[in-house]
Order: C-alpha cells, then structure tokens, then sequence
C-alpha cells in the first residue's frame, strides 16, 4: 500500500502502538475481505446468469441475460427513449418523497402542538396506517385522474402515515426534564419546539428519511403498474405483456441501481449530519 | 441577614386520574440572601415539587411563596434552576448551550451577560471547550456548564435539584466545591435538594428537615462550621454528631411512616 510510511511514521501528535497499528491493519484487512466477498457475490450472480443463459440451461427468454440485458440498456440509450422512462419515474419518485417528508413531519408537528387534536385523530392514523394503500387505487384514479399526478399520489399515502406516527413518536420522546428546563429559561412553547423538540428528532428524521427511500419506490412502482404511459414500472409491465423479458430485466436493473443511489445520497446526509 | 424567599402555609396537590395527591403540607420556612439552604427529606416526599413551584413550573395550591416580600410570578428571571443530569443539548457546543438563555429571552443586556458567560468559562477553565460538543467532556466539566448555564442570566436565587447525584463519588465532592466556590464568589442564594446528609451538611447554612409526603418542615438545623470549602468542612469536629442528630431526625420519620 502506498501510505506505508504513513502507517510507521504517522504524522498524528499520538504515535500509534504496535498493538494500535494490528488493531488498525486488522480493522482494513476485515473491511476488505468483506467488500471482495459482497463484489464476488456480484459477479458470480451475474456469471452464473450470463453462464447458464448461454448454455441454455435456463431459457433466456424467460430470464434474459446479463448481456441482453446490457445491450438492451445501450440501444435504449442510442434511441433516447431510456431518459424520459428514468426521468419520470426518478420525478415521481423525488416528487413523492418530498411531499409525504415534509408533509407527514408537518402533520406530526401539528399534532405534537395540539395534544387534544392528536387524541381525536389517533384512531383515524392507525387505520390508515394498516390499511394496504394499494387498495385506494382506483379510487386515487377516479379522483385526481390516472397518470403522474395518481402515481404520486400513490407514494405519499404510502410513505406519508408512517412518517407521521415516526416523528410524532420521536417529538414525544422527548425527555420532560429539558422541556421544564426550557421552561424555567421561559422559553416559550414554539422555542420548545424549534430549539429543542426538532433538533432532538434529526437522528429519527434520518431513519424516517432512509425508509421512505425505499416506501417512495414502492409507491412510485405501485403507482405506475395501476396507471401509466411512461416510466421504469410502465417497462415492466409493458415489457412482461409483449414477453420482452429483456426490456423487464434491463428496467428492474436500472430501479435497483437508482434506488442504491437515492439510499447513498441520504446516508452521504447522515454522515455529514453527524460529523 | 435578610429574608429572601419565604414560603408561608403552603399546600400543593398533583391531580391525577385516580388520585388527588396531597404533596406539601402547610409548608414554612425561609432563605436568607446570600446563604445556602439545603432541603432533605425521604424519597418522593416532594422536595422536586418545593423547586418547581419556586421556579414557577408549578402553581401553588394555597399559601403564598414569596421572593423579597413579594408574591412570585411565572417569569421570574431572578430564578436559575439546575437539574440532576446536565441536559446539556448535544447538538449545540458549549458556548450555544451556556447562552442558550439569552437566546431565548433576548434581554437587553445580552451582550454584556456574553461577557460574562465568557469570563466564567474562562475562570472555571472551559473556555477551550466552547466550540466542542458535550460528549468531548467529562461529567464533571458538563455538570459545570449546566451551572454557568443557569448563572449567566444572573439569577438571585440557585435552585439546585440534586446536582450532583449523577456523579461517581469522587468527582462527586471535587464538582461540590467547584460549584459551591462558584456559588459563593458569585454571590448566589442557593436552595439545594439531596439525599445525601453529608452534602447537606457541608455545603450549607441551614438544613431543611422533610416529613415524608405531605412534606411538613420537621426540622430546621442551623449551621455554622469550620471551614472554607464544602470539602474541609467535612473535618469540622461536630461534622458527625450533626450527621446523627439529622439522619435520627430523618429516619424517625420513616419508622413512623412504617408502622
Ligand atoms: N406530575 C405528577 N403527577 C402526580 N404526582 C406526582 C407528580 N410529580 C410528583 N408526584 C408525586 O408527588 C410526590 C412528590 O414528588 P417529588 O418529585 O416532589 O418528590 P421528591 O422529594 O423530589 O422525590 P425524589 O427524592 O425521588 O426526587 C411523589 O410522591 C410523587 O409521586
Ligand atoms: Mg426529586
């Protein structure tokens, strides 16, 4: 490795120790170990695939291929059209998770200032929250009509009830002895809430924001199988119903690719936050 | 010395759901300016209730609690309240955390109480610290910062809700006299609440003997031992038989509440 020198003289006002340095060495050598293992794993799924495509063991037209599916991705790219499927669902999805983030945190603000509000609405929430979203479908259409405005719909009612029980939650939990130590500082109940209530809950915000990553996709996808022209979902089903396999494959790639992405951005959020 | 806080025949009830709970009890006594009374009594007799009726979180039930001769109200910034743990905010640095009183009522002196929050983290030796994060420090360091949180609003009268409590014993009797020093040299009345006989003992003026709940006042001990800090009054030849006469007056009350 190139920082060895670093590593035996190491530019930090503590010298590390012998034991420090095994400590340290044995700390990266674990580190690489498991990142070669989850990138074998990757390449033996995708050999195997490639592998028993090839050789017809499994029939590419039910399963497609690694390499079908990436000439799929690069003819797509060549006639453009990918961008606008991306583009959509990758909107409807942002658009998604903005609305129900910051419209459940909202709504748990709301309900976190009146307690006699919360009380009347818990049942209404619970509810809510058990019911299977999927359900409202064609009555979503029937109301705000079929198409983007749906599949967006879709995804905030899925995201957005859980976001609201988990920041309620997280305001709640607050410890009652630093809401009275605001208290005798006669902080009043709006500089209770924004400067100690809120920045209590960032850590929970985090988690809420790392789920609905995951709950938007979903609703965004859901969204679109119900009702759509374009977009990563309208593939799918497009593509399983004309028994394109390839096109079915190259779009479910693409999802898992952008949803990692839309996962690091938020943990890169986390990091930063956490300094 | 003159009288600083009086409380006069009061009473206080909690409200709950199953129960109306009866917690002080026709409660007299008095502070003088300037010194330091500690209150103990048995656990749950309703010492936490005394400081935040004091400090207005609370609303009396009858009776009058009064700051020089008059009534107190909700707002009372002559009143710092310290709590058992620091509760110092962790997403703030010290300095955020030690003037987060002036942030929130933004007097018109603000600067010049920034003045002075400086000059007591530099005298009690935290000034190297106002931009870390309170988990860099230690207990002890923290406990005093939740102090110089509550001084630099520049209160007349310290409540102190077993400050110390949080503490490993050692720290426990070097962060007494760190804050009692503070205490004293700001010219601070102090009204402390522990379980700890000793403490009282050697921090204060006068000792505050609790019934268990309602709390009545059973006993009140003068003070006057040798001894500059908390820490060397623990040497003072009647520091033992003050401790007896205070535990026998306390643990009779418990046989009695036994029985
Ligand atoms: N919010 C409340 N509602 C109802 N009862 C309460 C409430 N707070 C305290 N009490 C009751 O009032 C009594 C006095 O409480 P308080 O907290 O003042 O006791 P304490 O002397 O500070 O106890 P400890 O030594 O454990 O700190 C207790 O018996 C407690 O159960
Ligand atoms: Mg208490």
């Amino acid at each position: 490795m190139k920082n060895k020198q670093l590593k035996t003289k190491p530019s930090s006002a503590a010298p590390y120790s012998k034991a420090h340095e095994k400590y340290l060495k044995r700390l990266r050598n674990d580190k690489i170990f498991v990142l070669s293992f989850q990138i074998l794993i990757l390449v033996l799924i995708i050999g195997l695939w490639e592998l028993l495509a090839a050789t017809n063991v499994i029939d590419p037209f039910f399963v497609s291929s690694p390499s079908r599916v990436f000439n799929m991705f690069i003819s797509m790219v060549e006639n453009g059209t990918i961008w606008r499927h991306i583009g959509i669902t990758l909107l409807e999805t942002l658009v998604g998770f903005a609305i129900a983030t910051l419209g459940g945190t909202l709504i748990a603000i709301l309900l976190w200032w009146n307690k006699r509000l919360r009380r009347i609405l818990e049942p209404y929430i619970v509810v809510l929250n058990s019911l299977p979203k999927i359900a409202l479908g064609p009555i979503i259409i029937l109301w705000v009509g079929s198409g983007m405005s749906a599949i967006i719909t879709m995804c905030v009612l899925i995201c957005i009830v859980l976001t609201t029980i988990s920041m309620l939650n997280a305001f709640n939990s607050c410890d009652a002895d630093k809401i009275q130590l605001m208290k005798s500082m006669h902080a009043n109940k709006f500089q209770i809430f924004w400067k100690l209530i809120l920045p209590n809950a960032t850590s929970e915000f985090i988690s809420v924001l790392k789920i609905n990553v995951g709950m938007s996709w979903v609703g965004t996808i859901m969204g679109e199988y119900l009702s759509s022209s374009a977009g990563l979902g309208y593939l799918i089903v497009y593509g399983s119903q004309i028994f394109n396999i390839n096109l079915v494959m190259t779009s479910t790639v693409l999802l898992c690719i952008l949803a990692a992405l839309m996962y690091l951005a938020i943990c890169l959020i986390e990091k930063w936050h956490s300094r | 010395m003159s009288t600083l806080l009086e409380f006069k025949d009061v009473n206080f009830f909690y409200q709950t759901k199953d129960a109306e709970i009866h917690a002080l009890k026709d409660l007299n006594f008095t502070v003088d300016k300037e010194s330091f009374a500690s209150i103990v009594g048995p656990s749950g007799c309703g010492k936490t209730t005394i400081l935040s009726l004091i400090a207005g979180l609370l609303k009396k039930s009858s009776g009058q609690i009064l700051l020089n001769g008059k009534e107190i109200d909700e707002n009372d910034s002559r009143i710092g309240y310290m709590f058992q743990r620091d509760h110092l905010f962790e997403w703030r640095n010290i300095w955020q955390n030690v003037t987060l009183g002036i942030e929130l009522t933004k007097p018109k002196d603000a600067d010049k109480k920034k003045e002075f929050a400086k000059s007591l983290l530099k005298k009690y030796d935290l000034y190297d610290f106002i931009s870390s994060k309170p988990r860099a420090l230690s207990g002890g360091m923290r406990q005093r910062v939740a102090l110089i949180r509550t001084l630099v609003m520049e209160p007349t009268l310290l409540l102190l809700d077993e400050p110390f409590s949080a503490l490993d014993f050692q720290t426990r009797l070097r962060v007494c006299d760190d804050v009692y020093e503070i205490i004293k040299s700001e010219k601070k009345t102090a009204v402390l609440v522990t379980h700890d006989i000793s403490e009282a003992i050697s921090m204060s003026n006068k000792v505050i003997v609790l019934s268990s709940r309602p709390a009545t006042v059973k006993h009140v001990q003068m003070l006057n031992l040798n001894g500059e800090t908390p820490l060397s009054r623990r040497e003072d030849p009647t520091f033992g038989s003050l401790f007896d006469l205070i535990w026998k007056k306390l643990t009779n009350e418990k046989q009695t509440t036994e029985n």
